[in-house]
């Protein structure tokens, strides 16, 4: 029992750290219906920018450059922290407007479009940024690793693991107590009647998918140093994501976040008695919640429950 | 009895039906392939390397250089008085598509030779599609032991070294500097199974032991559990097979944790494109490989010289084995077929059965050659481990060890894995 602690806090850190993949997911597919498989185009973006503005070989030549280049990483840091998911964001805003002929019509259209989207982008990750492996260098008060229980753990695990704690409570604040959250979750409840209340649903669209990619955008910051940087790192996001809000329920904030602790649970628990199955374990958790409650754990009632 | 009536339109529609259904099933492509190449037609190769999925970034450098081989011998008029031409078709790091690109690559594009791999499973499958029309095969870079062994085949030849040279040259020495307590992380496919299974042997003839071995699916990204594990069983070693993306993601995390001083660690094989770019720290460990651009041997340099000038936009700055082995490899096949004084498949393959390429000429220590038995190129292995004192030279990421002899780390049990068709067997062709 005492082998097994270190890895239900792995598996809990794990569970964390892919809520914080799946939030902007969650909220694009509940208020938007849309499934949008460009969200792992934008995790990697946004890693991409914060790259770029920490190392800044592109601008290193110029004064502004040497200058910037001589501040202290963790500022550079900070600033990569806001800068690349707003760019994420911005890229977003972009492909919702894209989107835009599609709603009405058959889910397939968007379900295309940003599939498409996300090869477009990957595509221009590597003309910009070479198909290389990347390196998102930290400051070295969050590198490194410390002792606990005989044992090793990385402190940019613990980290990373409390800015999604973190990110999770302030969207949760935006959701549920203000008043753009209450517009949000009407619109994702029902759209038409946030309508003909007088709000512009058009907007609240575009700030709903540029709202999912900016967390996209804070995810792939966030999840670069420890799974590396690559131009397809996208495909390893898509689909826990997509496998996470069908866990908790399509479009439940508190369904997907717990989704993600049981499937942060299964991987590290099996990725220690039965690596194997690492990976699979997902895929099992899913058959089993679906199987047994095919709304997902917090899903809401379909019409034909009723 | 009834009676039946035949009706014009009925008896074309049914005639246009049976030929179109005969010559579906009966050819002519087959044969068409095979004679479709005349001699004034440019002699063309399928590029199959992979430029998406776990070895997209390595699939890149194996494609430059066999394309850097290309354009030099076209620069020189060609392979037999005639252009070499080739296409690339994106083998996706999956069998399947290595099933599909290679029979897509025969039969409709009309190569007469395919070369590129660096994953076994896709390399195995794609040897398959090529054995059945008598393709000439080159696997540039997949390392599987299996590939030169129970997957050999007359019309293949594998150019890496396997997990079995590499491990050899790192087992015994690790054995006597660290201990006899090995853990295994091996990769959960082809090439990780096989070179796991031959450090297991090597283990059990020079008295070493494996307590545990973590199998690692393809596409991990989170190795914590697979850490913890090892911190909690505190092996002298541990011996990784782990390859593409997957080791890029294990070594950011060991460095993360420490972990690379504290343990001593053994990876089997260490792909230039897979570490070019990272900080030093993650390349902890010892490990091995066919080649490295800071070797002090003539032609090096030049070699260098050429990469940089022929790809002068290129992240990666300096060549890396990956590149080496698909430039070898191709410039040794056009080389072949130029001696064979045809591209007559079988004659070609004469040609490359048994080749003795001297160490100049390949920029090792020791002359290489192929063995007629397995196909496999038998050369110097290099140990390897990261080089600290590079100083401003980000390039110089490795310092070499030691280099075995090919005879000191040959693979024995390939050769009696190995069993290659006959020449009969093998369907002829000119390409």
């Amino acid at each position: 029992m005492y082998d097994l602690i270190p890895h239900i806090v792995n598996g809990l850190t794990l569970g964390l750290l892919f809520a914080l993949i799946a939030l902007g997911f969650t909220l694009i597919v509940g208020v938007m219906e849309v499934i949008n498989l460009a969200h792992g185009a934008f995790f990697a973006l946004g890693a991409y920018f914060a790259v770029a503005v920490i190392g800044g070989s592109w601008f290193s030549g110029t004064e502004f450059g040497a200058w910037w280049l001589g501040l202290p990483l963790a500022t550079r840091y900070v600033v990569a922290l806001i800068f690349g998911p707003i760019c994420a964001a911005i890229a977003g805003m972009v492909l919702e407007l894209c989107l835009r002929p599609t709603y009405g019509k058959a889910p397939l259209y968007g379900l295309l479009l940003t599939f498409g989207a996300a090869l477009v982008i990957e595509e221009l990750i590597r003309v910009f940024w070479g198909t290389g492996e990347q390196s998102l260098t930290i400051p070295q008060t969050i590198n490194g690793a410390f002792l606990l229980g005989g044992l090793i753990f990385s402190k940019y695990k613990f980290f990373a693991a409390a800015f999604a704690v973190l990110a999770i409570f302030l969207v949760w604040l935006l959701l549920e107590r203000t008043p753009y959250g209450a517009i949000i979750k009407a619109g994702s409840h029902d759209s038409e009647m946030v309508r003909a209340l007088g709000y512009d649903l058009s907007k609240l669209r575009l700030a709903v998918f540029a709202f999912g990619a900016c967390l996209a955008g804070l995810a792939g910051i966030t999840m670069a140093p420890i799974w590396g940087l690559r131009p397809h790192i996208g495909i390893d996001v898509v689909i826990p994501a997509f496998l996470i809000i069908v866990i908790g329920g399509v479009g439940s904030f508190w369904g997907a976040v717990a989704a993600a602790m049981l499937v942060g649970l299964s991987v590290g628990i099996s990725g220690a008695y039965a690596p194997a199955w690492a990976m699979l374990s997902m895929y099992i958790l899913l058959i089993l919640v679906v199987g047994v409650r095919a709304r997902g754990l917090l899903g809401r009632k379909s019409a034909l429950e009723n | 009895m009834s009676e039946t009536k035949i009706s014009r339109r009925g008896l074309l529609t049914g005639t246009t039906a049976l030929v179109g259904g005969v010559a579906a099933f009966s050819g002519p492509w087959k044969h068409n392939r095979a004679y479709a190449q005349a001699a004034d037609k440019p002699v063309k190769i399928g590029i199959t390397s992979d430029a998406s999925g776990q070895y997209a970034n390595s699939g890149a450098s194996d494609r430059r250089g066999m394309m850097m081989a290309i354009d030099e011998a076209n620069a020189k008029g060609g392979v037999l008085g005639r252009k070499i031409e080739y296409i690339h078709l994106d083998t996706e790091t999956a069998a399947a598509t290595g099933s599909r690109v290679a029979e897509r690559m025969i039969t409709r594009e009309e190569c007469g030779f395919l070369v590129g791999a660096v994953s076994s499973g896709v390399a195995n499958a794609i040897s398959q599609v090529a054995q059945r029309y008598g393709v000439i095969y080159l696997n540039t870079n997949s390392s599987s032991p299996t590939e030169s062994g129970k997957n050999c085949h007359r019309v293949k030849f594998v150019w890496d070294g396997n997990g079995t040279n590499f491990a050899k040259a790192a087992v015994k020495n690790s054995i006597d500097a660290y201990g006899k307590k090995w853990m295994l992380l091996t990769n959960d496919y082809g090439w990780g199974h096989d070179t796991a299974a031959s450090t297991k042997k090597l283990l059990a003839t020079y008295g070493g032991e494996v307590t545990d071995e973590i199998l690692i699916p393809q596409g991990t990204r989170d190795f914590s559990a697979a850490l913890l594990k090892i911190q909690q069983a505190n092996p002298d070693v541990v011996a990784a097979a782990v390859g593409g993306d997957d080791q890029v993601a294990m070594r950011q995390q060991v460095a993360q944790l420490g972990m690379g001083e504290k343990t001593a660690w053994i990876n089997n094989q260490q792909d230039w494109p897979d570490v070019y770019g990272l900080p030093v720290d993650n390349l902890f460990g010892v490990f091995g490989t066919t080649w490295y651009y800071g070797l002090d041997l003539p032609g090096v340099k030049e070699f260098v010289a050429r990469y940089q000038a022929a790809y002068p936009e290129t992240v990666m700055r300096v060549p890396g084995n990956v590149f080496y082995n698909g430039y070898m490899a191709t410039r040794e096949l056009l080389a072949a077929i130029e001696r064979a004084g045809t591209t007559n498949n079988i004659a070609v393959i004469k040609q490359l059965e048994g080749l003795k390429m001297p160490a100049e000429s390949r920029m090792q220590h020791f002359d290489a050659w192929i063995d007629p038995d397995t196909h496999q190129v038998q050369q110097t292995i290099y140990l390897a481990t990261a080089n600290t004192k590079a100083g401003d030279d980000k390039d110089n990421m490795f310092k070499i060890l030691a280099q075995s002899k090919p005879d000191d780390v040959k693979d024995d049990d390939a050769a009696a894995a190995c069993k290659l068709e006959s020449y009969e067997d093998t369907p002829s062709f000119d390409a």
